[in-house]
């Protein structure tokens, strides 16, 4: 490694670290420094307080580096495995298939189904987009160990997600105003929902799935030279492919049931990794997309906090808002070369 | 070297399905509620479905019922107690509320008129939607600062819930528990749920003062405030038994779909209370139903009068779409909206207070309707549709 690529990853590390104390200081309560320093550090005195900065912001904290970490791994993953700048967590359809799951809970429960959703009390929501997302990433699991072209799966990933999307405004236009509300709220994304107890669930399949992600490195540099040179190197594509679509689905998956949808994050952050860093390597790349997945979804945290005529900007918007010009600037790029 | 770690992968993937499997299993169900005796006398409720309240020598259990559920659970219940020293003695689970309550953060605007009504409007310090409100002293309230405005009512500010520590919070309750109500709940705050809604009847929403009431203390208050009510309501409703009844059309078009109460709702049940005829008064549901224009110009199209309509002018109305012209309360010009009392930002007392004035609220349809039969009273909530609006009219 470059000797300016380490200054680059301190610097980006202290950066991380800076974003998240800053995320626990920002907020609407009125609550001063000094005060939430006491209460990180032992009590502030003030039980409500203690409340809001160790049991909200930090877990709120945490979730957003989880889930900015996990995002953009994952965009990683989709952007070399099929070798499409515009590809992010998204393109599988996993996310639209844990709106499906939180859709058809949110609109139905108010039926027959109530008792069992009632049974699963605050994690109703969760399961269900975890269902929805795995009922998804079964389906693409099943084309992708099948078929040899990996476009072929991408489209056929896009159109499972263009029709859990349509399943979706179905089920809308049957619901009444109130339900409706609540989906629309689930699709705004929320990073405080992630309380201490649900924070080992949403940890339990995104660690050991990044963890994995690091076993990957040299597959998927090969992978960037294309399918064939990878294949002449020794590397079974079919059985990679599918480790890389397990492991995108399931950490995108389970990220999007506890958050709600992301946007722009995944799609965005290995770019600004790859050219800050000016390789494509992944040794450098990932772990420089993990600090930049983080470092994004602090920034989009606070700024989410400034109120805007009494409203918290919806976390989904905050990132689009963020992103969207970047990914204006990537086409743009890209026409140029 | 990348080949032997692609052997290790698929064993990890499995490791990594099982962590999530078992993950999702691992919660657990929450216990159920006990039952506890001696009671010395339940309020008598007469048309509200869900709630009781049973009166015990020291202490007030109020029982809110779970509407989605077929056996009368209980969605929560709460122990109002007066005296510190009684609470060892509360059972260990529902709620415990020292009473009377003396903050209050307010998420949903019906709410209002009962604690208007109770006298305990000081006890507001939060509401939702703040530039959608009507009332005039709740808004002079926001711009002092004296009550906070917490934002959109689905999902409201946590932190700043939490910073005004109020004794507990109104929030509408859904078939699922949301965000918002278990943050609060896991904080300590305790969540009044607020379920008046599904309430089909004018006078069994309006029965909830009672409800309120108690978490007040003011048990005989809400009972008068509420016989007040009842009284007058069913006094119109006798007025009305005798007209020759008028047919009615409700609602509006909401992209492309035009939704009218089902029979079972608390619109169907006020147009039977007015005297008036509606085609679906014999449906089951007690949401709405969605049809298309071309059944709403074929069922509904010689309708003697239509309530509900979004517009304010027949300009406007037309200005919209010309086919309202071929129903026949537009050409009679017997179109009312509910608009008589709103502040341009959006608020509207209809929202607020006709929960707590069911008797106003009926007495609007009589008067639009048979309006022999009310000859003095002028419409509190709705308004007669305006030939044109202030614009064209210049």
């Amino acid at each position: 490694m470059r000797k300016n690529s380490s200054l680059l990853f301190i610097l980006l590390i202290g950066l991380v670290i800076a974003a998240f104390i800053a995320d626990l200081f920002t907020g609407n309560a009125p609550i001063s420094l000094q005060e939430a320093w006491a209460a990180l550090v032992g009590s502030s005195g003030d039980a409500i307080v203690d409340e809001i900065i160790r049991n909200y912001r930090f877990p709120k904290a945490v979730t957003a580096v989880v889930a900015g970490i996990s995002l953009s791994a994952s965009g990683l993953l989709m952007q070399t495995l099929f070798r499409n700048p515009l590809a992010g967590p998204d393109v599988l359809g996993v996310s639209a298939g844990a709106g499906l799951g939180v859709a058809l809970l949110t609109l139905l429960s108010g039926t027959v189904v109530y008792p069992f959703v009632s049974s699963l009390g605050g994690m109703a929501q969760v399961i269900a987009a975890i269902a929805g997302a795995g009922l998804v990433l079964f389906l693409i699991l099943g084309v992708s160990a099948r078929i040899k072209d990996s476009v072929t799966i991408l489209v056929l990933g896009m159109i499972f997600g263009y029709v859990a999307s349509a399943v979706v405004t179905v089920l809308q236009s049957f619901a009444d105003p109130d339900s409706l509300k609540v989906f629309v709220t689930w699709t705004f994304g929320s990073l405080g929902s992630v309380t201490w107890n649900k924070m080992p669930l949403l940890l339990a399949p995104v660690i050991p799935g990044i963890a994995m992600v690091f076993f990957l490195i040299k597959p998927l540099n090969s992978l960037l030279l294309g399918e064939h040179y990878a294949a002449s190197t020794g590397l079974n594509i079919k059985r990679t492919r599918f480790i890389i679509i397990a492991i995108a689905a399931i950490v995108t998956g389970t990220v999007t049931a506890f958050t709600g949808p992301i946007a722009f994050v995944g799609v965005v952050i290995p770019h600004f990794a790859r050219s800050l860093f000016g390789t494509v390597n992944h040794r450098t790349v990932l772990p420089a997309t993990l600090l930049l997945g983080s470092l994004l979804m602090l920034v989009c945290d606070i700024l989410s906090q400034v109120p805007i005529a009494n409203r918290t900007l919806p976390i989904n918007a905050v990132t689009a808002l963020f992103g969207a010009p970047m990914i204006v600037w990537i086409v743009l790029k890209r026409k140029r070369l | 070297m990348y080949r032997k770690a692609n052997r290790q992968i698929p064993a990890l993937l499995l490791l990594l399905l099982v962590f999530v499997s078992t993950a999702c299993n691992s919660r657990q169900r929450e216990g159920g509620t006990s039952m506890l005796g001696d009671f010395i006398s339940s309020e008598p409720i007469r048309y509200a479905e869900g709630f009781t309240i049973d009166h015990a020598e020291d202490y007030t259990r109020v029982t809110i019922l779970n509407p989605w559920s077929n056996a009368s659970d209980p969605y929560e219940t709460y122990f109002l107690y007066r005296n510190d020293s009684i609470l060892p003695l509360l059972p260990s689970e529902g709620v415990k509320l020292k009473t009377p309550l003396t903050s209050l953060a307010v998420n949903t605007f019906s709410y209002f008129s009962f604690l208007e009504l109770l006298g305990e409007m000081d006890v507001i310090s939060g509401v939702t939607d703040g530039f959608r409100i009507y009332h005039p002293g709740i808004l002079e309230k926001i711009e002092r600062g004296d009550i906070v405005d917490l934002g959109d009512p689905f999902q409201p500010d946590i932190e700043r819930t939490m910073a005004l520590k109020p004794q507990a919070v109104i929030n509408s309750a859904y078939a699922q528990l949301d965000r918002y109500s278990e943050r609060l709940l896991q904080a300590g705050f305790p969540v009044i749920y607020s379920l008046e809604w599904m309430e089909t009847s004018p006078l069994a929403r309006a029965e909830w003062i009672k409800l309120m009431a108690a978490f007040f203390d003011k048990r005989e208050a809400g009972d008068s405030l509420f016989n007040a009510i009842e009284q007058e309501y069913l006094q119109l409703r006798d007025k009305v038994e005798a007209v020759d009844k008028k047919s009615v059309l409700a609602g509006d078009i909401f992209q492309d779909t035009w939704y009218v109460p089902g029979g079972n709702s608390f619109n169907a049940t006020l147009f039977r209370d007015a005297g008036l005829d509606y085609r679906y008064q014999d449906n089951n549901e007690s949401g709405s139903i969605g049809l298309d224009i071309e059944s709403v110009l074929t069922q509904f199209g010689k309708s003697d009068i239509w309530f509900g309509c979004e517009a304010g002018t027949y300009a406007e109305l037309v200005n919209k779409d010309a086919k309202y012209l071929l129903l026949q309360p537009v050409k009679n010009r017997k179109v009312y909206n509910n608009h008589n009392r709103t502040t341009p930002s959006g608020g509207n007392d209809y929202f607020e207070s006709a929960i707590a004035n069911p008797h106003f609220v009926l007495a609007d349809l009589v008067k639009a309707a048979y309006p022999h039969l009310l000859p003095d009273y002028s419409f509190t909530y709705i308004k007669p549709l305006e030939e044109l609006g202030a614009r064209e009219k210049k």
